[in-house]
């Protein structure tokens, strides 16, 4: 301390070319990051939004003639894009609201301590060490229709054959439940190391005032959690709107359109109808959509904040 | 009646914990399950629901028949240079960030942050158009550079929040005492954030050990394809022995699984370890 008071008193005023250092000295270490994703994420990403004004063609990627909005006035009128769109908001919605019920559950349920803790959290959390693409794998044989467990389960319960994967009743349920799997771990291991941080004291004070554990929860801990949870929920909601290798490599899409999400149908339209300027309207509109979500959340986050200050 | 109440409760939360890590755990056992089993099985007579140890010592050849070691050496590629390259972006970012006022410093944090929202499927497009004109195409080199892009803010946030709890009198007194902001932020910040830098690193390595869509658009020659794409590839086409690809997955997945699990534990003890001794 007296160290940083001796300091203040000897300060002498700074040289220019000193001043002109400290002043630069921030971009130094922002900078390097800050080029690197200019050149690799915002430069692709505005020739991908100049791109969606023209009827570039995957054959030739350099000779599309501008179009105006002629691709997105075609989008908001097709019922394939508004099906994409309904079932991302689907899709993510589930995913959002399933993945924070569960991964809360099990760690508040794995917040205590008991025998075989550690190696219950390491079990809960392989999921989510799982690559996509070994978890699509898994999943596919799982839910295969002759011979997956699933089937062979419901088998011997005496009932028939489901197509998890083909039956556009089932489609858009299997996909979420692959999905939940992959994803719940996340929650818990966040919203775990959140528990960690609520006082013992606020337990304690509760447990003499002689509340039940869900009042104690309700009352205590969910409002400690709250700030975790709402970050977490924004997460997960972003990260499904754009969630890709899962869901192209279980359904690819189908059954007929039913788990087709924003991002397959723009790799649909690039890749498979060869319609670059057409993909990237779909992308800019997703990403629109992502926009939207996170400007919403900064708002009611502020608002809850405030709420929970008073 | 109260203590019935409290043994109904803590029974309840077990069986919920134990049904919890039942369907975490039981895909990664099927998988290891299935990759022990005969196709005539799977696809016959019925896959039996204990694993036939027996048969593991059949499992490297198989495995060496679809070439998954070259696989996953081009993984390891990919990983390496993404965990590299967005370690040095990103410590010295995090540390940007962390201790300096400035202008534009809300706009870098949301650009780091936009690029979680970005759907890649959207970037696929000009950045092979972009790759083509560099000759990144077909390259591994050109993996890095794009993975790097997508991994580098996350190890940002999490390096961040470590340099956060750091109390600045540290440096402070160091720079006082002639140190450099590089050296300040080299043999100061650096070794108190470790467990997280620990953190930061395993996360970046599995998104470039994971990436599929990039890997799957760019790379047309089957050498240079990593695990993820040769992994979808097998499940495609039927000459590959469902035992096989199991098998394979699962190598592919616990590299991933271990680390991870060696990090939780540092990001733990880096989360209770609290900020500064003396």
């Amino acid at each position: 301390m007296t160290v940083l008071t001796d300091r203040k008193k000897t300060k002498r005023p700074q040289s220019l070319r000193s001043r002109a250092w400290t002043r630069s000295l921030p971009y130094l270490f922002i900078g390097p990051a800050m080029l690197y994703i200019s050149i690799f994420v915002m430069i692709p990403l505005g020739r991908g939004v100049q791109l969606s004004f023209t009827d570039t063609k995957l054959i030739n990627p350099q000779g599309g003639e501008p179009i105006g909005v002629e691709n997105y006035a075609e989008l908001l009128t097709s019922e394939r894009f508004w099906n994409s769109f309904v079932v991302t908001v689907f899709y993510s919605a589930a995913i959002v609201i399933f993945s924070l019920m569960l991964g809360t559950l099990s760690a508040v349920l794995i917040n205590r301590s008991f025998r075989g803790r550690a190696l219950t959290r390491a079990l809960l959390t392989f999921p989510y060490a799982t690559p996509n693409v070994a978890v699509a794998l898994i999943f596919l044989w799982m839910y295969n229709q002759s011979s997956g467990i699933f089937n062979e389960s419901l088998a011997v319960l005496g009932i028939g054959e489901v197509g998890w994967l083909g039956d556009p009743d089932y489609g858009l349920f299997s996909v979420i439940l692959a999905t939940l799997w992959k994803v719940t771990p996340f929650v818990m291991l966040v919203v775990l190391a959140a528990l960690q941080s609520v006082p013992e004291e606020l337990y304690e004070a509760s447990r003499v005032d002689g509340a039940d554990v869900l009042s104690t929860f309700r009352a205590i801990v969910l409002p400690h959690l709250m700030p975790t949870i709402r970050v977490v929920a924004l997460l997960m909601t972003i990260w499904s709107i754009r969630r890709f290798e899962i869901i192209y490599l279980l359904t690819g899409g189908g059954p007929v359109e039913t788990t087709n999400v924003l991002v397959i149908n723009i790799y649909q339209q690039a890749f498979q109808s060869q319609k670059l300027g057409m993909a990237a309207a779909i992308g800019v509109l997703g990403l629109l959509l992502s926009l939207i979500v996170t400007v919403v959340f900064f708002v009611v986050d502020r608002r809850a904040s405030l709420a929970e200050s008073q | 009646m109260k203590n019935i109440r409290k043994f109904a409760a803590i029974l309840t939360s077990r069986l919920v914990l134990i049904g919890f890590v039942v369907v975490s755990a039981f895909p990664i056992y099927w998988m290891f399950n299935t990759s022990l089993a005969l196709d005539s099985e799977l696809f016959g007579t019925g896959q039996d629901f204990l694993p036939h140890l027996e048969r593991a010592g059949d499992v490297p050849q198989k495995l060496e028949d679809v070439g998954i070691f070259g696989l996953l050496a081009n993984s390891a590629f990919i990983a390496t240079g993404v965990t590299v390259l967005s370690f040095i972006l990103a410590v010295m970012a995090a540390y940007g960030l962390s201790r300096f006022k400035f202008h534009g410093k809300g706009i870098s944090g949301f650009v780091l942050f936009s690029t979680q929202m970005m759907p890649e499927a959207l970037l696929v497009v000009p950045l092979f158009a972009l790759f083509a004109t560099f000759g990144l195409l077909n390259s591994l080199t050109g993996l890095v550079l794009a993975n790097t892009a997508f991994s580098m803010p996350v190890a940002v946030f999490i390096i961040k929040t470590a340099i956060d709890k750091i109390p600045y009198e540290i440096e402070e007194s160091a720079r006082v005492d002639g140190c450099s902001p590089a050296g300040q932020l080299g043999m100061i910040v650096v070794p108190l954030v470790l467990p997280s830098l620990a953190a930061a690193a395993v996360i970046n390595f599995f998104d470039g050990w994971n990436e599929f869509l990039f890997a799957n658009t760019f790379i047309r020659q089957q050498e240079l394809w990593p695990a993820s794409v040769g992994l979808a590839q097998f499940m495609g086409q039927y000459s590959t022995p469902l035992s096989t690809v199991m098998a394979a997955a699962l190598l592919f997945t616990l590299p991933a699984i271990v680390f991870f699990l060696l990090v939780q534990r540092q990001i733990v003890s880096g989360l209770t370890a609290g900020a500064v001794k003396g």
